[in-house]
C-alpha cells in the first residue's frame, strides 16, 4: 500500500484494514470519543488541516473510502448506497457503535446514507457542504457539474484559499508517480460514485426523516460549487439541524477554516 | 490495396467562431439549411465514389462542427439505397456509448439487408469527449464495450431460437431481429487501434484493424496484429485485415494539390479545438494509463515527422506529409507517397481515405476523388504484397 506520500498526514497513523476480504486504508490519530471522518473527493489527504486539530479532542477513523487512495474497491461497491453499508461492516469491525460522524462534501453524502439506513449509529453528526440530494432540476443546477470543469478551474472554485497542487498540469505531472497515482484514483472513484446521478442519490430526500443524530450542517459561505437553493433543500431535508456558515470559506470550509471548523465540531459534540 | 472515401461532413462555416469546436459549441451558430445542403452535397460525393468504383467509410460524432454524421447507420442507410457497389464501412459505433446495443444489431441488420450485405460494421471505442453527450458511465466503459459486442454478435449471427440476455449491463427479454443480417454470420468486424497492445486484441479476433492518422506507429500496430493473428489463427493475415486512415489531397499539378491540401488542412486544426477537460473524463482511462499520460506531457500523443518530432497542430502541410497523415500531389506523387508508406509499414490493404475534409469545396472535392478513382487507386490494388520478413526502419 501506498503510504509514503501521505506527509501531510505523518502527525497520525496509515494502516491498512481488512474489511470482510477489502483492502481499506485507514488513518487514525489523537485521543478522546471516537470520531469517524469521511473524506470529500479531495480524500483524507485533503482535510489534514482538519484533521490535525481535531485530533486533539477526539480519536479519528478516516479511511480513504473503497476505490480513493490507497483503498480497494471490490467489484460490487459502485453506488454510495454501497458505500453506506461497507462503512456500517467498518463500524462493526472497529467495535465503533456511536461515534461522533463528520463528513465533508462527497463525504457528507457517505455519512447520510450510513445514518439513513442505521440512524443510531452516530452521537452527533456533522456535515460539511454536503452532497447527495439531487443536485438539479432539469435545467437549473444547484451544484456546479465538477466534471465539466478544467482542473484549473476545479480547482480554483472550491476554496477561497490556495488551490491544491493537483489542480495545476504541469505541477500535477511534476509530482512523484504515487501522488499522481492517488489523484488519479480519487478521480476515478469520483466519477465512478458522482457520475449519474451527478453527486446524488434521487432516494435520500425521502430517508433524511430517519436520521435522530443531534446534526449539524455547515456552509462556506462563499461556496461556489452549490447554490443557495440547494443549501435550502438540505435544511428541508434535515429540519431538526442546525446551521452554521463560515465565513471567508468556500465549498472545502475544512481547507478554510480548519480551526474554526474543528472547534465547532469540539463545542457541537460537547467536547 | 482497396480505397475508401471517407469525409467527416463538417459544418465547416462554424471554423470561424472563436473557441472550441465539440462539446461546447452552441448550436445557434449552425444554420439548418445550410447544414442540409453540405450533408447532401457530402452525400452526392460518396454517390460519386460509388460510381468511381471507391468503397465509402462514415463516421459519426456528437455535438461537433467537425462532423454533422451523428450517426453512421442514419447516413449509411441512405448511401445503402443509392449505391450499387461499395462496400459500406461504419467506423465507427460507439458502442459503450450506447445505451440500447439491441437496437445497434437491428440497424446493422437492416442495412446490411437494404445494401444486399455491402455493410462493414465499426464496433469503437469513441471520443472520450462523447461521455458528455451520451452521459454514459464512464468507468467500466470498456467492460460495457465487449459485453454489448458480445450482444450483438450473438443477434446478428443467431439461426436458432429467439434468445433473452441478462448481462451485468444489458437486459433483454428477447433477442430477435427482424430483419436479419444478408451476411453470415455477420458482417466484417472492424475495430481501431492507436497502439501494438490493441491491435494484437483485434488480431486475435481476426477482426479487420483500422489505424487513424496515426504515422509512424501503424508499423507497430499492424505487427502487433500480424504477431497476434499468427499465434491465434496459424496463418498470416490477408492484407484487407489492415487499414490505414489519412488524407489525401490530388490534383493534376502540384501547386493545386497543395491549394486543396490547405482547404482539407483544417480539419487538423479544428480536431485540436476542445477544452481539455473533455478529452479525458475522470474515470474513462485506467489509473496507470492516465498517470503514463501525464507523465509523457500532451505532445507524446501527436504524430511524429521523421526527425522524431511531433508535428505541430498547425503545422504546413509538408510536415503532416512528412508524417504519414496527409498525401498530396500529382497522381504520381500520391501513388509513390503510398506505396512507400506500404512498405514502411509493412503492407495494409486499405486505405481509408479522407477525400474530403475542412473546406474543400464540391468541385475540388469531385476532382480529387476522380483522380484517385481513375489514376491511383488502380496502381495501389496492383501493390505487391510485402514479404514478411523485410523489416523498414525509415520510419519513426
Amino acid at each position: 500500500m501506498e503510504t509514503d506520500c501521505l506527509e501531510v498526514l505523518k502527525f497520525g497513523t496509515v494502516s491498512a484494514l481488512d474489511v470482510h476480504g477489502t483492502q481499506i486504508e485507514m488513518f487514525t490519530a489523537g485521543n478522546g470519543a471516537p470520531l469517524l471522518f469521511l473524506h470529500g473527493i479531495d480524500g483524507v489527504e485533503g482535510a489534514a488541516d482538519l484533521l490535525r486539530v481535531l485530533a486533539n479532542d477526539f480519536t479519528i477513523y478516516a479511511a480513504s473510502h473503497p476505490g480513493f487512495g490507497g483503498s480497494a474497491r471490490p467489484r460490487d461497491i459502485n453506488r454510495v448506497d454501497d458505500l453506506g453499508y461497507f462503512y456500517l461492516d467498518m463500524m462493526n469491525l472497529l467495535d465503533l457503535p456511536r461515534p461522533v460522524v463528520v463528513g465533508t462534501g462527497f463525504g457528507g453524502w457517505v455519512a447520510a446514507e450510513i445514518l439513513t439506513k442505521e440512524p443510531a449509529r452516530a452521537a452527533h453528526l456533522v456535515l460539511v457542504s454536503p452532497l447527495g440530494l439531487p443536485t438539479a432540476d432539469r435545467r437549473e443546477q444547484h451544484v456546479a457539474d465538477v466534471f465539466m470543469l478544467s482542473r484549473q478551474e476545479l480547482g480554483r472554485r472550491m476554496q477561497v484559499g490556495a488551490p491544491p497542487a493537483g489542480s495545476d498540469m504541469k505541477r500535477l505531472a511534476g509530482l512523484p508517480d504515487s501522488e499522481i497515482r492517488r489523484l488519479m484514483r480519487n478521480d476515478e472513484a469520483a466519477s465512478l460514485y458522482g457520475w449519474t446521478p451527478y453527486m446524488a442519490n434521487p432516494k435520500l430526500g425521502a430517508r433524511t426523516h430517519r436520521i435522530t443524530a443531534p446534526t449539524r450542517v455547515v456552509w462556506g459561505m462563499d461556496d461556489a460549487i452549490v447554490t443557495a437553493a440547494y443549501r435550502e433543500a438540505w435544511r428541508a431535508a434535515l429540519p431538526q439541524a442546525d446551521v452554521e456558515t463560515f465565513a471567508e470559506a468556500g465549498h472545502r470550509v475544512h481547507a478554510d477554516q480548519p480551526a474554526k471548523l474543528a472547534a465547532a465540531i469540539a463545542a457541537f459534540a460537547g467536547r | 490495396m482497396k480505397v475508401w472515401h471517407f469525409t467527416e461532413q463538417a459544418y465547416h462555416p462554424a471554423f470561424e467562431v472563436p473557441g472550441a469546436m465539440r462539446v461546447t459549441l452552441p448550436q445557434h451558430h449552425c444554420d439548418p439549411l445550410e447544414a442540409g445542403r453540405l450533408l447532401n452535397r457530402y452525400l452526392d460525393e460518396y454517390l460519386l465514389a460509388d460510381e468511381l468504383g471507391l468503397n465509402i467509410m462514415v463516421n459519426e460524432h456528437h455535438a461537433a462542427a467537425t462532423c454533422m454524421s451523428t450517426s453512421c447507420m442514419t447516413t449509411l442507410a441512405i448511401l445503402a439505397r443509392q449505391t450499387h457497389n461499395a462496400r459500406l464501412l461504419a467506423l465507427g459505433i460507439p458502442l459503450a456509448n450506447r445505451s440500447n446495443p439491441l437496437r445497434v444489431a437491428e440497424e446493422i441488420a437492416m442495412v446490411d439487408v437494404l445494401s444486399g450485405g455491402r455493410l462493414e460494421v465499426g464496433l469503437v471505442k469513441g471520443a472520450a469527449y462523447e461521455l458528455f453527450m451520451s452521459n454514459r458511465q464512464p468507468t467500466g466503459f470498456m467492460d460495457r464495450f465487449w459485453e454489448a459486442h458480445d450482444l450483438i454478435l450473438a443477434a446478428l449471427s443467431n439461426t436458432g431460437e429467439n434468445f433473452s440476455w441478462e448481462g451485468e449491463h444489458f437486459h433483454y427479454r428477447t433477442a430477435s431481429l427482424w430483419p436479419r443480417p444478408v451476411q453470415q454470420p455477420h458482417p466484417p468486424i472492424w475495430m481501431t487501434a492507436s497502439s501494438a497492445t490493441s491491435a494484437r486484441g483485434y488480431g486475435e479476433l481476426g477482426y479487420t484493424c483500422a489505424t487513424f492518422l496515426s504515422g509512424a506507429v501503424a508499423r507497430s500496430v499492424f505487427d502487433g496484429y500480424r504477431e497476434a493473428y499468427v499465434a491465434t489463427h496459424g496463418k498470416q493475415p490477408a492484407r484487407d485485415k489492415l487499414a490505414y486512415l489519412a488524407l489525401v489531397a490530388c490534383a493534376d499539378d502540384r501547386a493545386t494539390a497543395f491549394s486543396r491540401a490547405e482547404q482539407m488542412k483544417s480539419y487538423f486544426t479544428t480536431a485540436a479545438r476542445l477544452d481539455p477537460q473533455f478529452r479525458n473524463p475522470w474515470g474513462f482511462n485506467p489509473v496507470d494509463a492516465n498517470v503514463r499520460m501525464l507523465q509523457a506531457g500532451p505532445a507524446a500523443m501527436r504524430p511524429r515527422m521523421r526527425n522524431g518530432k511531433p508535428v505541430p497542430v498547425d503545422g504546413t502541410i509538408e510536415e503532416y506529409m512528412d508524417a504519414g497523415l496527409f498525401f498530396v500531389g500529382t497522381p504520381d506523387d500520391v501513388y509513390e507517397q503510398l506505396a512507400r508508406f506500404h512498405a514502411e509499414t509493412g503492407g495494409f490493404g486499405n486505405l481509408l481515405m479522407m477525400g474530403q475534409a475542412g473546406e474543400l469545396d464540391h468541385a475540388d472535392t469531385v476532382d480529387n476523388l476522380t483522380l484517385v478513382a481513375r489514376e491511383v487507386a488502380p496502381r495501389l490494388a496492383a501493390l505487391p504484397e510485402m514479404p514478411i520478413e523485410v523489416r523498414y526502419e525509415a520510419v519513426g
